[in-house]
């Protein structure tokens, strides 16, 4: 890279905050999807918008393609670098700018990490929602990129129902304000399309959150049942009866195995497990964790645990928060998918999984929100084992695709990113990505922030598409 | 026009296109006074697109095309025991998709959110007559950039909203509405964060004056029997209420604004807005409307008047019997507004003029 580039960007943002020694460099080659790599051409680790301004207006007149890092958990590739590029690590921008509870919400810089937040306003009875099983590491800009989710999305939304608006800065280092703590602003959703967008817009320097007061009370329980049909009918049987879980999650039996050998929870070895939440006012919880568990032993549960005390409730969480990585004591290397499918569609759906996997002649342990149809099967194999990933991503691929032909998405809350660009043309006509890519060239005419994620082949923005009908 | 089919939709949008003709898309028509007045050679009326297009009961989703009348399709959804948790006013009339178009709400926000919290998928024309799609049909996706939200509060500026998808919920089986009368302005938030502080959950509340300063405050709880009256309990040991019916006054008076604040700044907006004969306020989320008749207004003094409010909170204009600036004055993400007009209606043939700075 040209020395006076280089140059520059150390003073934008400090010579300390350049990071230039390859050894250096590795860290930041992929985030969550380690199967995907590349090497930016430079890191730095901006501290304010200004200093992010800056930054953008010198890969842009360097013509650098520019790609935004939060703690690199995303499990899509939507942080993997572009050979070359100008990697902003937004790390060191982890401040809480403003706390107003009583207009309930909170203003923060990107670095700032998912579960710090709830932690600062826990002490005052508030917390903010979005919760995924990373939460104790990922970041808010993270989250705003990939419209994260989490098991108690089912009942509060997601990132973006929860995101009030966001400062962002454009390609050509212009700092826009959208959104904020009073509602509808008027204009388009912009604060909407941002949130979820994968880096692809620009590089959000603040985020206004909604917070939410916490509920009087949590109940939670833990079902066994014979297999994942029984499990599944019992999810359709509480949904349908009108109860609305803060969380209900499903592992299989391999997955069960897997959370017990890492964590040390006593779960029986039995084919699923439901993990469920219903919180709000107490009488309320009462009555619905009480009707929730008669309609669990209706369809079938073997047995119903309930946590004695908090402590026992969090171990309970403890062993389904950390299942994806608990599959590493099972199994040498695994792919988490991420796809969804109509809710009453689980029990056929986990069939034709276990088709499709026992043809490849691999192994799937699935874990999941189960009361919104949102499948993680995680595919175990052996990379030792020649041939063996390459059948690990077939069926990986498979399993999309029947999540596709039950009238669901390729992902519901891990993003496109690098990964999943391939499947875009099986879910969205030419047409629906090309009006997309509209919304990007509105924001990011020059394709500048986060090329070749999300679509699988480059999208120009010139006059000529401008004018096409 | 009113095409009585998506195709026949389509095939006029495309033609108006090509003919470099002007569209005003009409749903029920009831919003149809907010922003400034478009500029049209035709209008398309979207009261043919009438179908129920799939309803799934035991997966919560319903997608429908945009002429459905809210009262329709929660009358469908009732069959099921289920119902989309939004409550604009005349939903005899509002269709699906002015309800996005306009963004338009009511006191359900409180506990559900606005539109943009319950669409899942959206397909529209686009201005050149192409058809596109993004979101889905399962309550959870995040593939592809979200244009369900991009289509709330557009305003038929960027396309003919066809179908849309909406994640739906359970009717409540127990419901308690309670009213706290002659509430002053500075005791309105206090309730909120009293209601809050005892961990209450309100599916909806609404603050509504009745005289300068005094306001009724009305909650509504919702869920099961058990949850329902331990709340009225709770919100009756905390408050001077008593049992009531939920307010059902549709908005009214020749001028009406859309006016939003943080939720502790009710006495600015009151302070604000020292014309307006009525007023309401959603007080957990800061948001409201105000109205006045025409015969206490002149339109130089009410110019003026907005002017001035535009100072300290946002308002919108809704409805006005003489031109006002719908919008106030733009912020600098004006650029990126109008760059998402000009890629998605470059021949700027979608009720040019309506939307904010003059898109």
């Amino acid at each position: 890279m040209d020395p006076e580039i280089i140059a520059r960007f150390a003073a934008a943002v400090g010579e300390k905050n350049c990071i230039r020694e390859p050894e250096q460099l590795r860290t930041y080659e992929s985030d969550g999807l380690a199967s995907f790599r590349a090497t930016p051409g430079i890191v730095v680790l901006p501290a304010s918008t200004e200093e992010v301004s800056a930054c953008v207006k010198i890969a842009r007149e360097a013509g650098m393609p520019i790609v935004a890092r939060g703690a690199g958990t995303g499990l899509s590739g939507g942080a993997l670098p572009v050979a070359g590029c100008l990697l902003m690590g937004m790390a060191r921008m982890r401040r809480v700018l403003q706390v107003d509870l009583d207009n309930a919400f909170m203003r923060v810089q990107p670095g700032v990490i998912n579960l710090d937040v709830s932690k600062q306003i826990g002490p005052q009875g508030w917390y903010y929602a979005p919760d995924p099983s990373s939460q104790s590491v990922c970041t808010i800009g993270g989250n705003v990129a990939e419209n994260s989710g989490g098991a108690h999305c089912l009942k509060y939304g997601f990132t973006v129902n929860h995101v009030l608006g966001v400062r962002i800065v454009l390609g050509d280092g212009a700092v826009i304000d959208l959104g904020g703590p009073v509602p509808d602003q008027p204009g388009y959703d912009l604060t909407g399309v941002v949130v979820g967008s994968e880096g692809m817009l620009g590089i959000v320097t603040e985020v206004v959150l909604r917070v939410l007061r916490k509920p009087e009370a949590t109940r939670t329980f833990f079902a066994t049942f014979p297999s994942t049909t029984e499990a599944g009918q019992a999810v359709s049987a509480i949904i349908s009866s009108g109860i609305v879980p803060a969380a209900i999650e499903m592992m299989d039996r391999l997955a069960i195995v897997a959370a017990k050998a890492a964590t040390g929870v006593d779960w029986p070895d039995v084919g699923a497990a439901l993990l469920m939440d219903v919180d709000g006012p107490l009488a309320e919880c009462e009555h619905t964790s009480a009707s929730a568990i008669e309609l669990a032993r209706q369809c079938g549960s073997l047995e119903v645990r309930v946590p004695r005390d908090a402590a026992e409730r969090e171990l309970m969480w403890k062993g389904r928060k950390s299942a994806f990585a608990a599959v590493g004591r099972i199994a040498r290397n695994y792919i988490v998918q991420d796809g969804v499918i109509p809710r009453s569609a689980i029990a056929r759906v986990l069939e034709e999984i276990a088709q499709l996997t026992s043809r490849a002649g691999l192994r799937v342990a699935n874990v999941f929100h189960a009361g919104d149809g949102n499948l993680h099967p995680l595919v175990l194999f052996d990379a030792r084992v020649p041939g063996e990933e390459k059948l690990a991503e077939e069926l990986a691929g498979q399993i999309l695709r029947t999540c596709l032909r039950y009238g669901g998405s390729i992902t519901g809350e891990h993003g496109v990113g690098a990964d999943k660009a391939q499947y875009m043309p099986e879910m969205f006509s030419e047409n629906d990505l090309e009006t997309m890519g509209r919304l990007r060239c509105a924001f990011d005419p020059e394709a500048r922030f986060n090329p070749g994620k999300m679509f699988p082949t480059p999208r120009l923005c010139g006059d000529k598409e401008l004018s096409r009908t | 026009m009113r095409p009585a089919s998506i195709e026949e939709a389509q095939q006029a949008v495309a033609q108006l296109a090509g003919a470099r003709k002007r569209l005003l898309i009409v749903g029920g028509g009831t919003q149809l006074g907010l922003g400034g007045p478009a500029q049209f050679d035709e209008r398309l009326e979207t009261a043919g697109l009438n179908r129920i297009v799939e309803y799934a009961p035991s997966d919560q989703v319903v997608t429908v095309e945009a002429g459905v009348t809210l009262a329709a399709l929660q009358k469908e959804l009732a069959g099921n025991g289920q119902r989309l948790s939004l409550d604009p006013p005349l939903p005899e009339r509002a269709t699906l998709g002015g309800i996005i178009a306009a963004n338009s709400f009511g006191p359900l926000r409180t506990r559900f959110g606005s539109v943009r919290d319950l669409i899942i998928g959206v397909s529209i024309v686009r201005a050149d007559g192409a058809r596109a799609k993004g979101g889905g049909k399962v309550v959870k996706t995040v593939a592809g950039f979200d244009l369900p939200k991009l289509m709330c509060g557009s305003l038929g500026t960027l396309g003919l909203i066809v179908t849309a998808t909406f994640r739906v919920h359970p009717i409540p089986v127990a419901r308690a509405t309670l009213i706290a009368h002659g509430v002053r302005t500075a005791d309105v938030f206090p309730l909120v964060r009293a209601i809050r502080t005892a961990q209450l959950e309100p599916a909806a509340m609404l603050a509504t004056r009745r005289t300068h300063g005094s306001w009724d405050v009305t909650v509504r709880f919702e869920g099961f029997e058990a949850g329902v009256t331990q709340q009225r309990e709770k919100l009756r040991a905390l408050a001077p209420v008593e049992p009531a019916e939920w307010p059902q006054e549709a908005p009214s008076g020749a001028l009406r604004l859309k006016v939003a604040a943080l939720p502790t700044e009710l006495e600015k907006v009151e302070a604000a807005l020292p014309f307006a004969q009525s007023l309401s306020w959603l007080p957990t989320l800061g948001i409201g409307f105000a109205g006045a008749g025409a015969g206490a207004l002149n339109a130089a003094d009410t110019a003026g008047a907005l002017e001035a409010a535009r100072r300290s909170i946002q308002v919108v204009v809704e409805s006005a019997p003489f031109p006002l600036d719908p919008w106030g004055p733009p912020t600098a993400a004006l650029r990126l507004h109008k760059s998402v007009k000009a890629r998605f209606d470059p021949d700027n043939l979608l009720a040019p003029g309506r939307f904010v700075g003059g898109i």
